[in-house]
């Protein structure tokens, strides 16, 4: 550190920062700043050290540093920190809650913090969304219809008279929330490449490192750098779990008229084996997660929030619900099939409309935006260097 | 009895005695190669051949361990028919074994280096030692001789590997030319008895001396592994003994003891790495404990202080340190105080054994160099190339090829980086003595949450039930001079509890009468100290030796491993009665640690004990001159000599006494005065406290509250009362000491209190004088009211309580602490050790009074050792931020506006945290008092360059001054804790009650001496006196008035002053006459030959 002090960067404290992220889940105020958990993590760099740093950020106050950090979304929560840790301080669980206290920050609207930091907002939000599915279902009915109330029964809750107008709807749920997603993303790109030496890197940049974003969504290959034989297993599930989910999402978001439809698909339909296929990787990452943090074998899934149970559970019900309409439907229930759709709906929209924008879902978008950012942060850095050695030349 | 000759020489022997037997009685030196004492004879190698003249038959030779010695013969062991003989016998075996060492050496004694006849290249001398050795003491006989003549071979049975064979071993350790015979018996080699002391690095036999300074230097059995006593075979060691001293039937004998009171001080148990697998103690061998460490560097250790490593014996280019191993964790939430700075010294010693190339790298999170003198020893190290790198590791790997280590660490600024190391030293914790569970519940006492034994602040030695009190690191983990204070303090305590039966046990010791050695001429006999390898490790001892034997008066002289050990004492007695020696001379270390023992041991041997003189070769030649070989043994000569010459000229002196006054002055009404008043008292004596303010207490007055939630308020009510309510001490409040005249045992002090003059006398002196908090005058202090030291934080949050942290309108307000405020920079560069825990104190209350007050604490190193350290948790835990800074990088309190605002430079983060606070608190350092140097002055005892009173050793003495009669305790030592001041104040009365309970004192013997007949009373030498011993005197002789000096003798210190002074030879110190110093300036002036 030959740097003289008065080129060092000067940082307002925010005193009330590390009370504010307590807010946000279990966080390690013990650390007495060993550097333990960072020598002990596999994917740090000297460039973005964590997990001591962004924890650091939070202890003293540093709101604006921790803004513009990365490096919570770069950690892969192997745990190995938390097994080393001194003090116990749980560093893994640390950064877990700095992820949530920044999907918080990205959030313009301010529900995500709502929903991290209160439990009824947790609960009540999903619900709330279900409850609208009904309501609106109902006021479809009975003031845009003018059916009987009779007769909504007698047309299983009407869903079937429904179902020509409920394309328009079920798209405002999916792009709706999906353009909050990206306005937050955008917010999130503000903090962290916003000021500084990031805030000049040229688009060339951006474009040459778009393969790393697609690569990490995809492959996840992160993880693998996280020690042990069950990341190499994580690794796998976690990118069949991504790839269910986006398949899905695509599915649902451009080819919504093969689902909402009373016709029977033969079996070599896209909409049949490609909906198998995400129901599949779906049912299986999902239930997989669940059970290893019911379990709390690994150190990953020893300590969990309530955000970290409840979207594998609401996951695993929009399954179950979807395949109790897929087999109402081609054994000719069509009853049960519309009464099970509206369950299904009940349960997935919440899904779309408050974990994806605002919940532990938004994670699917920050973390490979996150990972290229910083790979585009590195490719400017080594331009720069490049460029300097140049001049020195 | 047989009568025989042996050179000329007539002996008596019993019947069935051996002629080897009778000739060594006499003194003369036969050769040996097949006889060993514990086996029967064999006459196999012929090397002990002698000539014997029976009468009526030719001379002969034979060997002389199995011929029978008989009546009238007359034997020769000289002549050059048996030199003849012996060169042969000698040829021979080197012939045989040409490769053997020690089959060189007897063949060299014989004169002989190249045989003349075919070497055979043997490995076997078939002296048939381990075949008796075997059979008779093993009774195995698992090898044996197989052939005749030249077909003669060392077997085992048939060839075979044999289980009549155990192993045992005594087959190779007594087989001269160092054949491994149990591979031959078993294919097996023993497995050696490690050596517990030096921590298994090396091997030791089943009877040994444990280590060289035990106490009683004897050697012990080990019943574990004893053949003897385990299968009654073997029996060697009795076989050997000269002085009959092996007792086999010697069973543990049960005693019951009568007592008042109990001392529990079974120290620490050192944590155990192993449990840390990451740091691959046990699995790398070059990974050690600190202690294992201590031995390597230690002379007396495995490889002789030599710094290697203990696999390969490598010398080491690199060391790595890593600290708070076994300390500071989640499990241990504690810091066991001692190793930041053994850590350093073992550096340092390690550079000093090895040279300065070696590279030390010490890991450590804070250093803990928090007491008096550990700061400067810490900078010092760091000029010492001593390299010190901020991270605990968490990983040591081994690079199996060269079986060096590799750790990963963090730098300062997060990067990672990895080093090779040789050696990796683990500096391993305390942990409560092993079992402590199952003592603590035998013995009665509580234990506390870490399983140490559990006091309280106020009740420092008392264990929780009466009666037993406790020492050392069992309460806490501390260093050596805290455990010293704390042992004397639990010996306070029994004085007091017992202080009706004191004295009863004790039996005088009682010593021959003096030899008188008027008109003898000296025989001066001198004893060369190895001090392991301190003094021999540079010093060529033997070359001293015997250049001792040439120099005047010199009728004996030898070398020893320690001078000093209990062996030697007797050896030294031995040697006084052997050679009639009336003047000894030992050249080892320093008088002022030595002489007193080696005094007493010529006293009884029925020498005065003022026949003694030292030379110092250790301190003033093998430590100053350790890379000059050569010089540093003639200096060594030079020193010798010198004693020597003076040494010659010792006369016998006699010490004078003087009566105690059973009285003790307590200068200070401190919570270290009061509690030392109260303990004398308690202890039968009669005190006066003397306290400059009108009222006791002291800084206690300014406690409010304590970490661990007691109540120091109420304490010191309880401590003034009970002090007020003692008859046998007298408080002298407003005082101001105007003289403190006197010495040991009969002072006499006055002071003035209330505009009066009283006059007291005494018989010790107690120091406690304080010290006060730093005035800061940086941080904006006295210039903003908001800036405030830890002391009025303290008093302003026990009256206005949260009052003063309420932000109002939902605001939370900051206050931020900043540490080293006149602590640790140019001015005052010790550490004032109370400011850490105070912080953590006064944090902890803020987050107590109001959760939502945010604290910052700037640090340079938190140094919250012991206990202390769960409450720096604590605090963590509960919010407060620390933020490190460096000594290059203070922090900067700035006042614009309404607010103050704190600039700091975080290290790790390289940012500067700009810190809106509206408190500032300054940890403000501990000062001494300016009355000190008064007192000093008065006394005549030395300040540090600090300030504070300098003890009289920082280890070994820390209560006590060098002038006798004087002790020091609290805070005018060095900044310390009520708790340690408590410790240190019952310590000082312990070493007071010592003088105390005598009723008479022995009086230095080495003291001024006026010869009258040549004192013309010019009084010259009573004004330069600095002891006021002096007095001028006048009396009548021959019809005149003869004017003298009169020397009081207990005043004296034998300074010499007087003696300077005199321009007439009228006055003399005792054993520092003018001719002896004249002779021994002659003697450093000669030229060595």
């Amino acid at each position: 550190m030959n740097r003289p002090l008065s080129a060092c960067r000067e940082i307002r404290v925010h005193p009330s920062l590390s009370g504010e992220v307590r807010n946000f889940g279990k966080f390690g105020e013990v650390c007495y700043s060993c550097g333990t958990c960072t020598l002990t993590c596999d994917l740090t760099t000297d460039a973005t050290p964590f997990p001591r740093r962004p924890v650091q950020f939070a202890v003293l106050g540093l709101k604006e540093p921790l803004l513009e950090s990365l490096e919570p979304w770069l950690c892969h929560d192997c745990g190995d920190c938390s097994e080393k840790c001194p003090q116990q301080a749980g560093p893994r669980e640390s950064m877990a809650t700095l992820r949530r206290y920044l999907t918080a920050q990205y959030d313009w609207t301010g529900l995500s913090a709502k929903i991290f930091t209160s439990r009824g907002w947790a609960i009540g939000a999903p619900v709330f969304a279900g409850f609208l599915v009904v309501l609106l279902a109902a006021v479809y009915h009975i003031l845009y219809a003018g059916m009987p109330i009779e007769e909504i029964v007698a047309t299983s809750m009407g869903l079937e008279h429904m179902f020509g107008k409920i394309t328009w709807f079920t798209l405002a749920v999916i792009f709706i929330p999906l353009a909050v997603l990206l306005s937050n993303a955008a917010r999130m790109h503000r903090f962290t490449m916003g000021r500084g030496k990031a805030a000049g890197i040229p688009l060339s940049v951006y474009l040459s490192e778009a393969g790393v974003a697609l690569r990490y969504a995809f492959t996840q290959d992160r993880i693998a750098k996280c020690p042990g034989e069950s990341f190499k297993s994580r690794r796998v599930k976690h990118s069949a779990l991504f790839a269910g989910g986006l398949l899905m999402f695509v599915l649902l978001a451009f080819f919504l008229r093969f689902f909402q439809t009373d016709a029977i698909h033969p079996i070599y339909h896209p909409q049949r084996w490609l909906g198998y296929i995400a129901t599949v990787l779906l049912v299986y990452g999902s239930a997989d997660i669940l059970a290893g943090r019911i379990r709390k074998k690994e150190e990953i899934h020893k300590h969990s929030e309530f955000c970290d149970y409840s979207l594998p559970v609401l996951i695993l019900a929009s399954a179950a619900t979807g395949i109790a309409v897929h087999v109402f439907r081609y054994s000719g229930l069509a009853f049960a099939a519309h009464y099970a759709y509206l369950v299904h709906l009940v349960v997935s929209v919440p899904i779309l409309v408050v974990e994806l924008p605002f919940g532990k879902l938004s994670h699917m978008a920050y973390r490979p935006l996150a990972v290229y950012l910083q790979a585009v942060k590195d490719k400017a850095v080594s331009l720069q260097v490049g460029e300097e050695t140049r001049e020195a030349a | 009895m047989i009568r025989l000759t042996v050179n000329k020489q007539n002996v008596e022997v019993e019947e069935g005695t051996k002629l080897l037997s009778a000739v060594e009685k006499t003194g003369a030196k036969v050769p040996t190669l097949c006889h060993h004492k514990a086996l029967t004879p064999y006459g196999a190698c012929r090397l002990c051949v002698v000539e014997v003249h029976a009468p009526g038959r030719p001379p002969s030779l034979h060997a002389s361990c199995s011929y029978p010695a008989l009546d009238g013969i007359d034997v020769l062991t000289d002549t050059d028919r048996v030199k003849r003989a012996r060169r042969v016998v000698a040829e021979l075996l080197l012939a045989r074994c040409p490769d053997s060492e020690v089959i060189r050496r007897i063949a060299a004694e014989q004169g002989v280096t190249e045989p003349r006849i075919r070497s055979k290249n043997d490995d076997c001398v078939y002296c048939g030692l381990c075949v008796r050795m075997c059979e008779e003491r093993m009774g195995r006989s698992a090898i044996g001789f197989s052939g005749r003549g030249p077909r003669k071979k060392l077997e085992s049975p048939f060839g075979k590997h044999n289980e009549k064979c155990w192993t045992c071993g005594a087959c190779n350790f007594v087989c001269p030319v160092g054949k491994k015979v149990s591979v031959l018996a078993s294919g097996g080699v023993p497995i050696p008895i490690l050596n517990e002391y030096n921590f298994n690095l090396d091997a030791r036999p089943a009877v040994s001396i444990l280590y060289p300074q035990a106490v009683p230097n004897k050697p012990v059995i080990d019943k574990e592994t004893c053949l003897r006593l385990n299968h009654e075979v073997c029996g060697i060691c009795e076989a050997v003994c000269e002085a009959k001293a092996i007792d086999y039937k010697k069973e543990d004998e049960r005693v019951t003891l009568d007592i008042g009171a109990v001392i529990l001080s079974p120290g620490f148990e050192p944590f155990d790495p192993r449990i840390k697998d990451e740091l691959g103690y046990g699995r790398y061998p070059n990974v050690l404990t600190s202690l294992e460490f201590e031995r390597i560097l230690s002379a007396s250790g495995p490889f002789s202080g030599k710094v290697q490593r203990p696999a390969d014996r490598k010398v080491p280019e690199r060391i790595a340190f890593i600290q708070c191993v076994g300390s500071r964790d989640n499990e241990r939430d504690y810091c066991s105080s001692v190793c930041c700075m053994y850590a350093t010294k073992e550096a340092i010693i390690a550079k000093e054994h090895a040279g300065e190339d070696l590279s030390c790298d010490i890991f450590f999170m804070d250093i803990r160099a928090y007491s008096k003198g550990f700061e400067a020893y810490f900078e010092s190290a760091k000029k010492h190339g001593v390299n010190y790198i901020r991270c605990r590791v968490a990983s040591i790997e081994e690079i199996p090829e060269t079986k060096n280590l590799k750790i990963h660490y963090l730098t300062e600024d997060d990067r990672k980086v990895s080093r090779e190391y040789d050696l990796v030293v683990l500096s391993v914790g305390m942990q409560p003595p092993k079992n402590v569970d199952g003592m603590a519940k035998t013995l009665g006492v509580e234990l506390n949450e870490f399983h140490f034994c559990k006091t309280s602040v106020f009740h420092p030695v008392d264990s929780s039930r009466d009666g037993i009190y406790v020492a050392g690191p069992f309460t806490e983990p501390k260093d050596i001079p805290e455990t010293v204070m704390q042992a004397s303090a639990s010996a306070s305590k029994v004085l007091s509890l017992l202080h009706d039966v004191k004295g009863s046990l004790i039996r005088p010791k009682e010593y021959p009468p003096e030899t008188d050695i008027e008109g003898q001429d000296p025989r001066v006999g001198v004893f060369v100290c190895h001090c392991g390898t301190n003094i021999a490790g540079v010093v060529n001892v033997p070359e001293v030796v015997e250049y001792a034997r040439t120099l005047p008066g010199v009728v004996y002289a030898e070398n020893n491993l320690y001078t000093c050990s209990n062996d030697a004492q007797e050896r030294i007695k031995e040697k006084i009665r052997e050679h009639r020696l009336n003047r000894i001379l030992v050249a080892s270390c320093t008088p002022r640690t030595h002489e007193p023992l080696f005094r007493n041991t010529i006293r009884e041997a029925g020498l005065n004990s003022y026949l003694f003189e030292m030379a110092n070769i250790r301190d003033q030649c093998s430590w100053v001159h350790m890379h000059e070989a050569g010089r540093a043994t003639r200096k060594a000569k030079d020193l010798v000599r010198i004693a020597d010459a003076k040494a010659v000229m010792l006369e016998p002196l006699q010490k004078g006494s003087v009566a105690v006054n059973k009285a003790a002055l307590v200068i200070g009404g401190g919570l270290a005065g009061m509690t030392s008043a109260l303990e004398l008292a308690e202890q039968g004596f009669d005190v006066h406290l003397v306290e400059r303010e009108n009222e006791l207490g002291g800084n206690l007055r300014r406690i409010r509250y304590l970490l661990n939630g007691e109540n120091p308020r109420e304490e010191l009510k309880t401590l003034i009362g009970k002090l007020e309510g003692n008859a046998r001490i007298r408080i002298h409040k407003g005082a101001n000491i105007v003289s403190i005249g006197g010495s040991i045992g009969n002072f006499k002090t006055k002071i003035t209190t209330g505009g009066e003059e009283k006059e007291f006398d005494h018989g010790v002196v107690i120091v406690a004088t304080g010290a006060k908090e730093y005035k800061p005058e940086e941080y904006l202090y006295g210039r903003d009211e908001r800036v405030m030291t830890q002391l009025e934080l303290e008093e302003r949050l026990t009256q206005e309580g949260a009052r003063l942290l309420e932000g109002g309108k939902g605001r939370s307000k900051t206050v931020v602490m900043i540490q080293c405020v006149g602590s640790r920079d140019e001015k005052r560069p010790y550490c004032s050790r109370l400011c850490c825990p105070e912080a953590v104190k006064n944090a902890l209350k803020i987050k107590e009074l109001s959760p939502d007050t945010h604290v910052y604490v700037l640090y340079r190193d938190i140094r919250t050792y012991g206990f202390r350290e769960s409450y720096y948790s604590k605090a963590r835990r509960g919010g407060v931020a620390f933020v490190r800074f460096d000594e290059t990088a203070k922090p900067e309190v700035l006042g614009n506006g309404d607010g103050l605002r704190v600039k700091v430079h975080d290290r790790i983060l390289d940012m500067m945290l700009d810190i809106p606070a509206d408190l500032v608190v300054l940890s403000a350092g501990t000062v001494p008092h300016e009355d000190g140097k008064a007192i000093a002055q008065l006394l005549k005892v030395p300040l540090n360059q600090d300030g504070f009173f300098l003890e009289a050793h920082m280890k070994l003495r820390p209560v006590d001054f060098a002038t006798d009669g004087v002790f020091l305790c609290g805070l005018a030592h060095s900044p310390k804790s009520a708790e340690e001041s408590i410790i240190q104040a019952g310590g000082a009365s312990a070493r007071a009650g010592g003088i105390l309970s005598k009723d008479s004192l022995e009086l230095e013997a080495n003291i001024s001496h006026v010869v009258d007949e040549q004192c013309d009373g010019c009084a010259y030498c009573v004004e330069p006196c600095p002891y006021q011993a002096v007095t001028l005197i006048e009396y009548a002789w021959l019809n005149g008035v003869k004017k003298t000096v009169d020397i009081n003798e207990s005043l004296c210190k034998g300074c010499g002053t007087c003696m300077a002074t005199c321009p007439k030879g009228g006055v003399y110190i005792k054993g520092f006459k003018l001719e002896q110093i004249g002779a021994q300036i002659e003697a450093a002036l000669q030229a060595l030959p």
